[in-house]
């Protein structure tokens, strides 16, 4: 096969599966057993300030239908959906935030999510890897023991105990972090940026520590048994020092799986982290997408999936088209 | 050197730069605290340091502790926000769905008539007296407007603002979202001067003064400034971001992401919509998110806040063990606010078998050990309530005292009187025997006043003698069978964590049932479900519920106008409800509600009509009513004291209804810097 026609595959295969992925996100929340019009009215009935007459009421449900093009069959809202979605972009108005469009909403969140899980993401996977590769390159020295049980002890603590002990800790009794941020609210100056990451650094802290565990023990392992591949064996009866066997001949050979894992954990931080998001009050998409659901706004729903559909899939591709670069057997396939 | 050696030294150096780099943020962070450190006046010694770390997130400018939005903290109110982030915080046209809980109705906008909550009487706020009625049908009426208020721009609010207000809301009824309760209930209305407007109703009104005005938390019809809205291209769209308001605080700043924003007083205050009611104390008032359950409860111990909401009775026991300055808002059970409009209960299909027979209803109810379930679910820290309403000061005297006294003497078809007017001491006298201090016990006439006037015995014996009377019988699996022999799975839809109260009080009464020998499947929804099924017959079974018995004063058509003929669907039907949530079916009801929407709404006949309401829904057992709904509003009197509380009652305490204005004007500064 020609790297062409690999690359033509791939990208073919991407676009079915993004196909597949939205209709899937257009039918699955309208079997869900929330009904979008009730949630708005009950809304204002019982917990917003008003008690609705019958008329009100009746008055009331057909504008919302109307209004969150609920009106007409469910194939010509298909359609409809199908062709907003893939030649505008548009998501249409969230239904309980009614008329703010759902795109003004994710791209809202969307930068925070990005700008602390991509942090995050990174530096723990960089972070973890260089430890994890030390300790396993150097696995019969005490001080790769040491660095190992880090790993094996930050690995397993369940995200809500960690994420609670690191605000106990930096916001408690050590009050360097805020207990609960108060992100700025606009515009740009050097005071923003820094308001920004110090309210930031506390679920930055705890995702590094949450996500490296694994990176350590995982490139531990490689590490270790790439150690004893003939080649590096052969490198060193050569007379290479550690550090070139370490960093050219164990990494390089030892990061591919790593790289798998980075690039799909790259993609899937468009889904936002709920739980970060609830515990440290951080404004990203998780929680718009934890609201839409409880709530059932179909369409904000579909707008945050559909991102996160577009991410994953994208992720897999780009995770194709790079992969001939870190491995050359791809290449002669 | 050893390379393990220079390996270990590596890391010991990474751990040094890295506290060294916490410490130099610490340095940065950490306030002075210099004026703070004396604690809460009523701090013991050990306590003062969580008030001294109370700044975490403030600096020191001279003028004492700041916010982390730059006022000083002493002249804030610092309030945990109902909702937790809003979706929408920049939309702010309260036509359409809005930031509604961050403060508008509370600071930002003013009404026709507010509702004095303290005694459930409305009383004229942007209005100059309650409405005169001018025709004999109750559905003319004619409105005076209180000259001299202006908007935060310094226009003066008159009629014109109200027929505006109205034309957009009738030209685009079926785009706003938020304007339909009166749409739907104005027929006509017009100017006749500056500070006149008369009104036509579609049907005859005797609560036209909380129709348009607040019955409760908020009024349905809001004013907008004419001389802004008339400039914008698309009313229906715009987003009123930063309004100019009626009331004495306007928008200083906000979350673009929806976790916090702040008002600040108008200069101007005294010629605002209530600015008659007296001096606002609190010159900031900021609506924060803290978090999570667990950070809220760190924060609030820090002082970082003075008002929370629906915190649970363990954090706040938590809390307080903390700091002293945290408060409840009785010194003595049940500890929380129980003054809220609505009631718990159990909401029963009456239409689906066998819940269609009244002797299945009552089983249900002789078998909820309520005891059990208070103490279980809340630590016994509830008020209970056998009328279908909340027995509050206010609706006691109207309605519980005369029903009570009728319940008292009540028998079921066959002679058995379910009602039992001891259970309030019983249970006291069960949590003293659980070990609550005799300090924290209602004595005497304050057992009623706390723990409620009575409710159902609870006596499996009995409901299984009236199960047994309709063929219902317990299997050899040893739940109760219908009539055909086959073991009948009770569905009960609680909520799920997005009302914690209410979902332990759910599972503890399945537990209940269980016990008794119903094969109860407790099944937790969100919210949106929530509503789904309380509004649709073939998705309801039996539910915990709140919406339907809201009843605040002495007008019950507020929440129970919708039982009538039009609400009662089949029992499969899958088409909405308006309204009727408890699927009552008795036409005696309907025909009371009927002739009560041509009653003056205070008068004894109307209220005559309410109680025999009441009788009939206990009768027919048609919601199992259990308890008031326990508010847990704890405040924290570090930075402001003299909040509306059992003991100091003026307001309802809720900060999320439109009376906290009340607490504004009532709140004290306590000096501490």
């Amino acid at each position: 096969m020609s790297i062409l026609q690999y690359f033509a595959k791939r990208i073919g295969l991407y676009l079915v599966v993004l196909f597949i992925g939205i209709t899937v996100t257009f039918f699955l929340p309208r079997l869900m057993p929330t009904n979008p019009i009730d949630g708005y009215i009950g809304q204002l009935q019982s917990r917003a300030g008003q008690t609705l007459t019958q008329e009100a009421t009746a008055e009331l449900r057909s504008s919302l239908e109307e209004l969150y093009g609920l009106k007409g069959d469910i194939l010509t809202q298909y359609f409809n959906y199908l062709k907003r979605v893939f030649l505008q972009f548009d998501f249409g108005p969230s239904f309980n935030s009614y008329p703010q469009p759902v795109s003004t909403m994710i791209f809202g969140a969307l930068p925070w999510t990005l700008g602390l899980l991509l942090t995050t993401t990174l530096l723990s996977w960089l972070l973890g890897n260089l430890i994890g590769l030390v300790a396993g390159y150097f696995h019969n020295k005490r001080s790769a023991t040491v660095l190992e049980v880090i790993g094996i002890l930050l690995y397993p603590i369940p995200y809500y105990i960690l994420a609670l002990t690191v605000i106990l800790v930096l916001a408690y009794f050590i009050p360097i972090f805020p207990l609960a941020p108060t992100f700025p609210n606009s515009g740009f100056s050097f005071e923003q940026v820094g308001g920004i990451l110090y309210n930031s650094a506390l679920p930055a802290i705890t995702l590094v520590l949450a996500g490296f565990g694994w990176n350590i023990l995982s490139m531990k392992s490689l590490a270790y048994t790439t150690k004893e591949e003939p080649y590096v064996i052969y490198a060193r009866l050569k007379g290479t020092s550690n550090w070139t066997r370490m960093t050219r001949y164990v990494f390089r050979n030892a990061m591919l799986p790593q790289v798998t894992a980075l690039v799909l954990s790259l993609g899937t931080v468009f889904n936002g982290a709920l739980l970060t998001e609830i515990l440290f009050s951080y404004p990203g998409i998780g929680l718009l997408m934890r609201t839409a659901a409880s709530s059932g706004d179909y369409n904000l729903l579909y707008g945050a999936i559909t991102m996160s559909i577009i991410a994953v899939a994208t992720a897999g591709l780009v995770i194709d088209l790079i992969y001939p670069l870190f491995d050359p057997r791809i290449r002669y396939r | 050197m050893p390379k393990t050696f220079r390996l270990t030294r590596l890391l010991v150096l990474v751990l040094t730069v890295m506290s060294l780099l916490l410490s130099a943020c610490g340095d940065q962070s950490t306030p002075s605290t210099q004026g703070i450190g004396q604690g809460a006046a009523t701090a013991q010694p050990g306590q003062t340091t969580a008030a001294q770390a109370a700044q975490t997130a403030a600096t020191s400018t001279g003028q004492g502790t700041m916010t982390d939005v730059g006022t000083p903290r002493s002249e804030t109110l610092i309030v945990q926000t109902f909702d937790g982030k809003a979706a929408n915080p920049d939309q702010q046209n309260p036509l359409n769905a809005y930031a509604i809980w961050r403060g508008f109705r509370e600071l930002g906008w003013s009404f026709l008539w507010e509702d004095d909550t303290a005694t459930g009487k409305s009383y004229p706020e942007l209005a100059a007296g309650l409405p005169e009625v001018l025709n004999p049908q109750n559905t003319q009426f004619k409105v005076k407007l209180r000259p001299g208020v202006y908007w935060s721009d310094g226009v003066e609010f008159t009629a014109d603002d109200v027929i505006y207000t109205l034309d957009i809301a009738f030209q685009n009824k079926t785009k706003f979202t938020r304007v339909a309760a009166y749409t739907s209930y104005i027929k006509s209305y017009k100017k006749i001067d500056n500070y006149t407007v008369e009104f036509e109703t579609i049907n005859p009104s005797y609560d036209f003064a909380t129709a348009m005005g607040v019955y409760t938390w908020g009024a349905a019809f809001i004013p907008v400034p004419k001389h802004v809205f008339e400039k914008q291209a698309d009313v229906t769209t715009f987003k009123n971001t930063n309004p100019v308001t009626l009331g004495p605080y306007t928008v200083k700043s906000f979350d673009p992401n929806g976790f916090w924003q702040l008002w600040e007083l108008r200069s101007d205050w005294q010629r605002s919509g209530w600015g008659n009611l007296g001096q606002p104390k609190a010159k900031y008032v900021l609506y924060k998110d803290f978090g999570s359950e667990e950070t809220r409860t760190l924060a609030f111990s820090k002082n970082q806040y003075d008002i929370d909401t629906f915190m649970s009775p363990d954090s706040i026991q938590a809390a307080q063990a903390k700091n002293p300055a945290i408060t409840t808002f009785s010194p003595t059970l049940p500890y929380h606010d129980m003054n809220d409009a609505c009631s718990y209960g159990v909401y029963l299909n009456q239409q689906k078998a066998p819940l269609d027979k009244p002797e299945v209803r009552w089983a249900l109810a002789l078998t909820l050990n309520l005891q059990q379930v208070g103490i279980t679910s809340v630590n016994g820290q509830f008020k209970s309530s056998a009328v279908p309403i909340a027995d509050t000061p206010i609706t006691r005297s109207i309605y519980v005292d005369p029903v009570t006294t009728w319940l008292k003497d009540f028998k079921l078809a066959d002679g058995y009187q379910p009602f039992n007017a001891n259970f309030g001491t019983e249970l006291a006298a069960k949590l003293k025997e659980q070990g609550v201090a005799d300090a924290a016990l209602p004595k005497g006439d304050a057992i009623s006043q706390s723990f409620g006037t009575g409710w159902w015995k609870n006596d499996p014996a009995q409901a299984e003698k009236l199960l047994n009377s309709v063929g219902i019988k317990k299997g050899s699996d040893g739940f109760y069978a219908t009539p055909d022999g086959k073991t009948w799975d009770l569905e009960f839809v609680i909520p799920g964590d997005w009302n914690k109260v209410m979902q332990r009080i759910g599972f503890s009464i399945a537990d209940s049932w269980k016990k008794a020998g119903f094969k109860v499947n407790a099944r937790q929804v969100d919210n949106g479900e929530f509503t789904t099924v309380q509004n649709t017959n073939n998705k309801f079974t039996t539910m915990m519920n709140w919406s339907g018995s809201c009843v605040y004063n002495s007008n019950f058509l507020n929440s129970w106008r919708t039982m009538n003929p039009s609400n009662v669907k089949d029992v499969n039907s899958s088409e909405a409800l308006t309204g009727n949530f408890f699927r009552v079916t008795n036409t005696k009801i309907f025909d009371l509600i009927k002739a009560s929407t041509s009653m003056e709404t205070t008068s004894q006949p109307f209220i005559t009509n309410g109680q025999e309401i009441m009788k009939e829904l206990i009768k027919d057992m048609s919601v199992i009513n259990i308890m008031n709904i326990p508010t847990t509003i704890p405040t924290n009197s570090f930075y402001w004291k003299n909040y509306s509380k059992q003991d100091n009652f003026y307001a309802a305490p809720y900060s999320w209804w439109s009376s906290f204005k009340k607490t504004l004007v009532n709140i004290q500064p306590t000096g501490q810097k």
